[in-house]
Parts: C-alpha cells; sequence; structure tokens
C-alpha cells in the first residue's frame, strides 16, 4: 500500500552529511517502491522555494531562522502553518522526522500529531547524560517522542540510548541500520593496477589510510599518539591521512617533531566522491573515533577492501563482522596493539580483503532500509495488525515488561496530553500548555484558512517499472549526489 | 557483546522437536523467517546485537538477556560516612570563620576600637610561625628522600605565594648556602619587597575610590567575600596547586576597597598586608597542615570558629568580655548544627544520585604522556 511520506530535518542538501544522505536514500528508494515521498527542510543560501531532485523527489526548503551549525531557532508554533499547508497541498500520511538535534523535525512531528497524522522519528546520534546540552536535548526528546507512533534507531546502542533518554517503550523502537551504496565503494578493479588475489610479501609497504574530521570526538588525539608508535616498530608502514578540523595543526607538529613527513601524508579535506579513491590506496584503515551510533565510514573502507581497525565504542562492533575488523580500547597503547596485529594478520594472509567488497554488498543495501522502514510504515499505519507488529516482536526470550499495551496511539487530545503529563513534575505541565496551544493554533487555521481553498499539488508522473526490473535497477544507478562527513552526526 | 552467547544448559520442551541445535547454531539461516507466528515453536538463535547479518527476529524485537546489558548505573558511588563528611566539612568552616575575622577586625579598625598596627602585628607574628612550621615539613620531606632533592623541589610542593623560591631559577647550584637556606633567603626577600611595595602602594589605594560613595562599597565588598568563599578551592591534598586565583582576586579586592575606606595611611597599609596574609597565604598554610596533621587541623579550626564567632558576637552587639563567651557558645552550638544538617542533607540526598553509564557515552582516551 503506497503512503505519502513526508521526510522532515533540518539537515538536507546542499549541506553534505551522514543525515542527509540516509534521508535522501532513503526517499528514493522508497520512491522506488511506489510511495511518494516529499522532503522538508529549511532554507539554505541560495537554495530557496520548492526543488526537485532526481526520480521526482520533492524538496520544501521553508524560510527559517538558523541559529546554530544549520539547526533553526526553536519557536514551537510558527512552523505550523506552513507545515499544514504542505501537509494538505500534498496529502501526506506520514511525517518522518530525523535526527534529534534538528528543531525542525520535532515541531513537525508535534504539529503532525495534532493534525492526526502518522509519525516516525530516525535517531541518528549517541547522547549522554551527563552534560548541560545533553539534558536540555533529552527533555526536547522526552517532549517529541512522548507521542510518536514509531522511532527507528541505526543501531542497538542508539536503541538503548534512545530508549532511556526518552523513556521510551522498546517496543515501539526499531533497530534499522544505515547502508552504503556498494557500487561507489568498489575496491580497485584490475585496470587501475589492482590484483585479483592481492599477496602482500614480507617487505611490501602497508598504507593504512584514516579518514575522519580531525576532532576530539573522532579520536584524533588517540591517532596521534599512536602513528610515531606504530611507525616506529613497523618499517613498512605509511599513513594517509585525510579530512581536516581543530586537531589538524596537533597533526602536523607530531609529523615534524618526529620527522614522518616521508611515511605520513595528509590530504587535507577530501569531498565524499573521492573517498573511495582514497581509501583504494590503503590495506588498512584505521578508525579511532571516541563515539559513534553508527560508523557508515567503516562499512565504506570494508566495502574498499581495507582490513578495518577499530576502537570498540558506540555501535561499531555491530557493524561489521569479526574477521574484516580488528578492535581496540579507546587506549594508546591498545590502539598501536591493535594495529600491529592487524598489520601481521595481513602479512600472513589470513584475511581474503578481496572477499570484503561482495560481503559487505550483502549486508549492508538502501532498498534493504527501505522495505524494513515500509515495515514500520505498515505497523503505524493499520495495515500490519497490532499483534503482528508489536506482539510479534515478543518472541520467546523477548522483552516482557513492556508487554502492556504498545500500540496504535490514538489521536484524542486527552490522550496526547495525558502522554505529555508524564513528562516530569513542571516539564510535563509546560508540554500539556503547548500542545493545548498547538491544537487551538490548529483550529484557528482550520477556520482562517480552510482545506478547501488550499490547492492540491499534481504528483509527479511516474513512469511505471515493473517489480523486478525495479530492484536490478536500483543498486545499479549511481547516486549523483555528493557526501561528506558532517560535524554532526558521523 | 558478540561473544556473549548466552549458554543454554537447561532443557526446554522445544529441544525435544529440533535435536540439531548445533548445527543450526553453527550455519547462519539463509532466509529471514517470514512472520514470529509461524516459527515461535521452533527453537532459535539466540539473538546477538549485531547488524551486518539479517537474524530472524523483527526489526523491533527486543532481547530480554542483552538489552541494556551494559548499562551501568551509579558505577563509582561511595557512600557518604557521616563523621568522614563533617571532618571534610571544617576546610570550609576555617574558610568562612576566617573571612568572618576578617570582617570583624575591619569593623573594630574602622571603629577605632582596635589599633590597625596591633591587628597586623598579630597576624603577621601569626604567618612567620606558620611559615616555620611549613619550613620544618618541608625540610622533613627532603630527610625523607634526600636522593631527589630537585624533583622535590620543583614538582611536589605547591608553588606557594611565601615561597615563591621553590621554582628552579631561584636555586644556584653554585651557591655555598645549601638549597634550603637559598629558598628561605628568596622566601625573605620576596616578603620584604611584598612590604615595601604595599608601603609605597598605601597612599594610593587610601584615595582610590573617594568618590564613590560608603554604601557602593560595603554592597562591593559584600559581593566580593561571597565570591571569595563561593569560588575557593576547597580541595585538599599535597599536589593541589595555588588556591582559585578567582577566590583570591576577589578577596583583596574586597580588602582593597575597604581598606580605602579608612582614615589614614597606616590604617590602610595594616588592613591590606593583613588581607594578603589571611586570603593569600593562609589557605596554603591549612591546606598542608590538613595534610600533616589532622589534630593540628581540628585544633585550628577550633580555635578559628572561636575567634569568629566571639568576635562577630562582640561586633554585633559591642559587648565586653561577657559578649565574647556567649558569642563563643552560641557560635560553636550553631557551627555545629549547621555542620550536622549540611552532611546529614548531603547523605540523604545521595540515595537520589542516578548516574546512567554506558557504550553511549563517548569514551575516555587514554594515551601516555611520554
Amino acid at each position: 500500500m503506497p503512503y505519502n511520506i513526508a521526510m522532515v530535518s533540518d539537515f538536507f542538501f546542499p549541506q553534505p552529511g551522514g543525515v542527509e544522505s540516509h534521508i535522501y536514500q532513503l526517499s528514493s528508494k522508497l520512491i522506488d517502491r511506489g510511495h511518494k515521498v516529499i522532503i522538508i527542510t529549511h532554507a539554505y543560501a541560495g537554495r530557496t522555494g520548492v526543488r526537485y531532485l532526481t526520480n521526482g523527489l520533492k524538496v520544501y526548503h521553508v524560510p527559517f531562522f538558523v541559529i546554530y551549525r544549520e539547526t533553526t531557532f526553536p519557536t514551537v508554533f510558527s512552523f505550523f502553518p506552513v507545515f499544514r499547508n504542505i501537509i494538505i497541498r500534498e496529502k501526506i500520511e506520514i511525517v518522518h522526522g530525523h535526527a534529534s538535534l534538528s528543531n525542525l523535525c520535532h515541531e513537525a512531528i508535534l504539529h503532525a500529531r495534532t493534525m492526526g497524522l502518522r509519525t516516525v522519528f530516525t535517531d541518528h546520534s549517541l547522547f549522554g547524560f551527563a552534560d548541560a546540552a545533553s539534558i536540555l536535548t533529552n527533555k526536547l526528546l522526552k517532549f517529541t517522542l512522548s507521542d510518536v507512533d514509531h522511532v527507528i534507531c541505526v543501531s542497538h546502542t542508539c536503541k538503548e540510548n534512545t530508549v532511556l533518554r526518552a523513556s521510551l517503550d522498546p517496543l515501539t523502537v526499531s533497530v534499522i541500520p544505515n547502508a552504503v551504496v556498494a557500487e561507489n565503494f568498489r575496491p580497485k578493479s584490475v585496470e587501475e593496477g589492482g590484483s585479483e588475489h592481492p599477496r602482500l610479501g614480507p617487505n611490501d609497504t602497508i598504507t593504512i589510510v584514516v579518514i575522519s574530521r580531525l576532532f576530539y570526538n573522532k579520536g584524533t588525539d588517540l591517532l596521534i599518539a599512536a602513528i610515531p608508535r606504530i611507525l616506529a616498530t613497523h618499517r613498512d608502514v605509511r599513513f594517509i591521512i585525510a579530512g581536516t578540523g581543530p586537531k589538524a595543526i596537533d597533526l602536523e607538529q607530531m609529523i615534524e617533531r618526529n620527522v614522518l613527513q616521508e611515511r605520513v601524508l595528509l590530504l587535507g579535506p577530501v569531498r565524499h566522491e573521492e573517498v573511495r579513491d582514497v581509501m583504494v590506496q590503503g590495506h588498512i584503515y584505521l578508525h579511532p573515533s571516541l563515539t559513534e551510533a553508527f560508523g557508515t565510514v567503516i562499512v565504506e573502507a570494508a566495502s574498499c577492501g581495507l582490513y578495518v581497525v577499530c576502537t570498540r565504542v558506540g555501535g561499531i562492533p555491530e557493524v561489521l563482522p569479526g574477521h574484516m575488523t580488528e578492535f581496540a580500547k579507546p587506549e594508546e597503547d591498545d590502539l598501536v596493539a591493535a594495529t600491529g596485529r592487524a598489520i601481521a594478520t595481513l602479512r600472513a594472509g589470513k584475511v581474503r580483503t578481496e572477499l570484503f567488497h561482495d560481503q559487505v554488498k550483502q549486508m549492508y543495501s538502501w532498498t534493504d532500509v527501505a522495505q524494513r522502514t515500509e515495515r514500520v510504515y505498515d505497523g503505524i499505519s493499520g495495515t500490519l495488525s497490532r499483534d503482528e507488529f508489536y506482539l510479534g516482536a515478543e518472541v520467546e526470550g523477548a522483552w516482557s515488561a513492556a508487554r502492556g499495551r504498545p500500540g496504535i496511539q490514538n489521536f484524542a487530545l486527552i490522550d496526547r496530553l495525558k502522554r505529555y503529563y508524564g513528562c516530569g513534575v513542571w516539564a510535563g505541565k509546560l508540554f500539556c500548555v503547548c500542545a493545548i496551544v498547538d491544537y487551538l493554533l490548529f483550529v484557528f487555521l482550520e477556520i482562517m484558512a480552510p482545506r478547501t481553498q488550499i490547492d492540491i499539488a499534481r504528483d509527479w508522473p511516474k513512469k511505471e517499472v515493473t517489480r523486478a526490473e525495479d530492484t536490478e535497477n536500483i543498486d545499479s544507478r549511481p547516486t549523483t549526489v555528493p557526501r561528506k562527513r558532517s560535524a554532526r552526526n558521523r | 557483546m558478540d561473544s556473549s552467547v548466552p549458554a543454554s544448559d537447561r532443557l526446554a520442551p522445544d529441544d525435544a522437536f529440533s535435536q540439531d541445535i548445533a548445527a543450526i547454531g553453527q550455519a547462519p539461516p539463509k532466509k529471514r523467517t517470514e512472520g514470529p507466528g509461524s516459527s515461535s515453536r521452533r527453537r532459535r538463535r539466540p539473538f546477538k546485537k549485531i547488524l551486518w547479518f539479517k537474524q530472524p527476529f523483527p526489526d523491533n524485537y527486543t532481547d530480554e538477556e542483552t538489552f541494556l546489558d551494559h548499562l551501568q548505573r551509579n558505577p563509582r558511588l561511595q557512600p557518604y560516612q557521616f563523621w568522614s563528611l563533617m571532618a571534610d566539612v571544617t576546610v570550609v568552616v576555617q574558610h568562612v570563620a576566617s573571612v568572618a575575622i576578617f570582617c570583624c577586625c575591619f569593623v573594630a579598625i574602622a571603629q577605632e576600637k582596635v589599633s590597625p598596627v596591633s591587628v597586623v602585628s598579630c597576624a603577621t607574628v601569626c604567618t612567620v610561625l606558620g611559615w616555620t612550621c611549613w619550613d620544618y615539613w618541608v625540610s622533613q620531606e627532603d630527610h625523607d628522600r634526600p636522593d631527589s632533592p630537585d624533583s622535590s623541589l620543583s614538582g611536589t610542593y605547591p608553588p606557594a605565594l611565601d615561597t615563591p623560591a621553590y621554582q628552579p631559577p631561584y636555586v644556584d647550584p653554585m651557591s655555598s648556602l645549601s638549597p634550603r637556606n637559598q629558598v628561605r633567603l628568596a622566601t625573605a626577600k620576596s616578603a620584604l619587597l611584598i612590604y615595601a611595595a604595599l608601603l609605597g602602594l598605601s597612599p594610593i589605594l587610601k584615595s582610590l575610590t573617594r568618590s564613590t560613595t560608603s554604601d557602593s562599597i560595603w554592597a562591593l565588598s559584600t559581593w566580593l567575600l561571597c565570591m571569595n568563599v563561593l569560588f575557593f578551592d576547597y580541595r585538599g591534598g599535597k599536589g593541589a596547586q595555588l588556591p582559585a586565583s578567582i577566590s583570591t582576586n576577589s578577596g583583596l579586592m574586597a580588602s582593597t576597597v575597604l581598606a580605602s575606606r579608612l582614615p589614614s595611611t597606616t590604617h590602610v597599609f595594616s588592613l591590606t598586608l593583613f588581607s594578603i596574609e589571611i586570603f593569600g597565604l593562609f589557605p596554603i598554610f591549612r591546606r598542608r597542615l590538613w595534610t600533616e596533621s589532622r589534630h593540628g587541623h581540628f585544633a585550628l579550626t577550633s580555635g578559628l570558629v572561636v575567634f569568629a564567632s566571639g568576635g562577630v558576637f562582640v561586633t554585633l552587639t559591642s559587648g565586653g568580655l561577657l559578649a565574647w563567651v556567649i558569642g563563643v557558645i552560641l557560635g560553636g552550638t550553631l557551627t555545629f548544627l549547621a555542620m550536622g544538617i549540611c552532611s546529614f542533607g548531603l547523605m540523604s540526598l545521595q540515595k537520589y544520585k542516578n548516574e546512567i553509564h554506558g557504550p553511549w557515552d563517548p569514551a575516555r582516551p587514554i594515551i601516555r604522556r611520554s
């Protein structure tokens, strides 16, 4: 059953980043599956109004005041008139918000519930519980997610985090990972100088690739401490480091202090299209990050046929099977040791990195992500019965504490108020006031700008394709949209 | 995670139907089971927290065994003990008492009840005594580790105000004096320097706030003294650095603005010197005393409380010796009660502590400093 879906997030193209590309890939795959998808984001410099992307993906750039790192100013209600207009014009049934730092997404979920629409939220990042910023974000998240139909998280760790942060019933949270477009991350082909069965001799140079923004939370300090020790113990090893950030200066200082200019190559910032070309030059991908919800980049590296050395943090241990990765604790000594193990394994020829690409291709695909997201849509809109969707998850050994009554959230204002009221002693009352004002605003808008006077937008004329062709074509179509590490969610 | 496969050592009725658990356990099933209902009779592979393999569970499946298994609540919780908490509170009491003593001395000086010279003389005698104790402790420490005098000189001691000589530049290896004596000499030099500078500055300080009304000065100095108490670094320990500079600075500034209300240059000089001693040097001595001798610390605390409460009561009532005695009794009791109530309050609040840690927290990188 095709749905009309609106993806709402502050983060979308032209800004590069992980969330942005997730939204784009998921939307285009959902369109391929016959749904109608629009994207609502805020206006970027030089990009306003309504735009169409490939495949008839319509993007609304709503004018909004941006305060910090492309996040809009939280006004709670000011988005409602425009939002309602878009929703009615496009006959939207499901509102799908992305990223917990996106204010637009939180507002959209609140208004959508007021208007009686089904809502889904996707969380892309991990938050702690201690610092002031997290506490504020968590409270806001609790407000929005008190009345959401379903939540999607990108990893099991992310699910645990979100369940705790927003006090959710775990059964209303699904884990659907990110994916990669495997075609864009092919290992070096024979024409490019690659070989079918790469074998490393004992004296061949092993190249370690690092592609990351050079920030504290990406573990650049660990990297800076580890590089001289790795290079001191292994003679035929060199590094290629791509990316930039505040820690770049420390990295350069380290290179100069230890006179490693010949063995460490700094590339500076690379665009996402070029990431693959950098990756295929190496044998090992080193990922010293300190926190990560999913870690798409290690999947991309494995897809390029690189052996991955990474820290065991966040959702990273869930992402790749053991034969592709060497895990380290986030400690300098252990990172050096793990890299040493990885080099030894490669030299001994114990891993068949040439097989990685096909394996990764089978593990992660956006088509699969779209399918699983569609099941969530089926569940919340009642196509799948409640028993099948929620109680189906309660097979033996499953979560039983929540066996109460997860299920279809009803739209009656009083029931919604009950859910908001439980958010906290003061916050609960405040949230209730917000919900009531929102409802009054909705009634006001219904009277002042009646539905009958809003034009209905025509759908994108779609070419009929059969399912079989569909699945074949999807993966092979190269995506043209650039994607880079964003400052936020990777 | 991957390794934590729950071992099933109990027999379940399902075992009768599937004898080939081990076989299933090794090879991942190729197709995803359609719907949970059809397969609920069959024994499943245990759920694992992995994403790279599509497990035969729905996406919103929540496993009882593994869900939140890495959650830690209050991992580093140390339940407070009442008496140790009381002992720790004395550090705060000491500082508040010394601030109160400073205020009382100012009032007494301003009202011409006490000669400023006698106040500062007493304080200076106490400071010299304190410094002697300090010097004794430091030299004892040197005796304990005679083989490494350099490291002990440069690293372990707090670089204190009255002993700036602990930095290596002051120690001349060519000199005929022993390092200890050189340090002592440097200390005396810097004390003399401060004394002389203060003497020269006093006339300027005196006219500093002539154009400001006294009301503003009282308000300003009250806030500054509050800042001094709030921002003070109450942490103990030998490696502790200088008292937080914002605290010391606000204390000295309060004394400066207060001193500018006084009638003569001698008054100003005395009060400023007194404030340097009580806000700058005294905390260093107290910190050292806390690590060296607990009994000395408690004796000092009692002495300070006696002087502070007596002084406050006398200042408030402008009475004599009787007022002093009543003040000491009253102040001592009140201080003890306040300490007890605060300690009890903190202990009873501790049960609400709910610190959550898990794999989502940003890891703390461990880097060897070489």
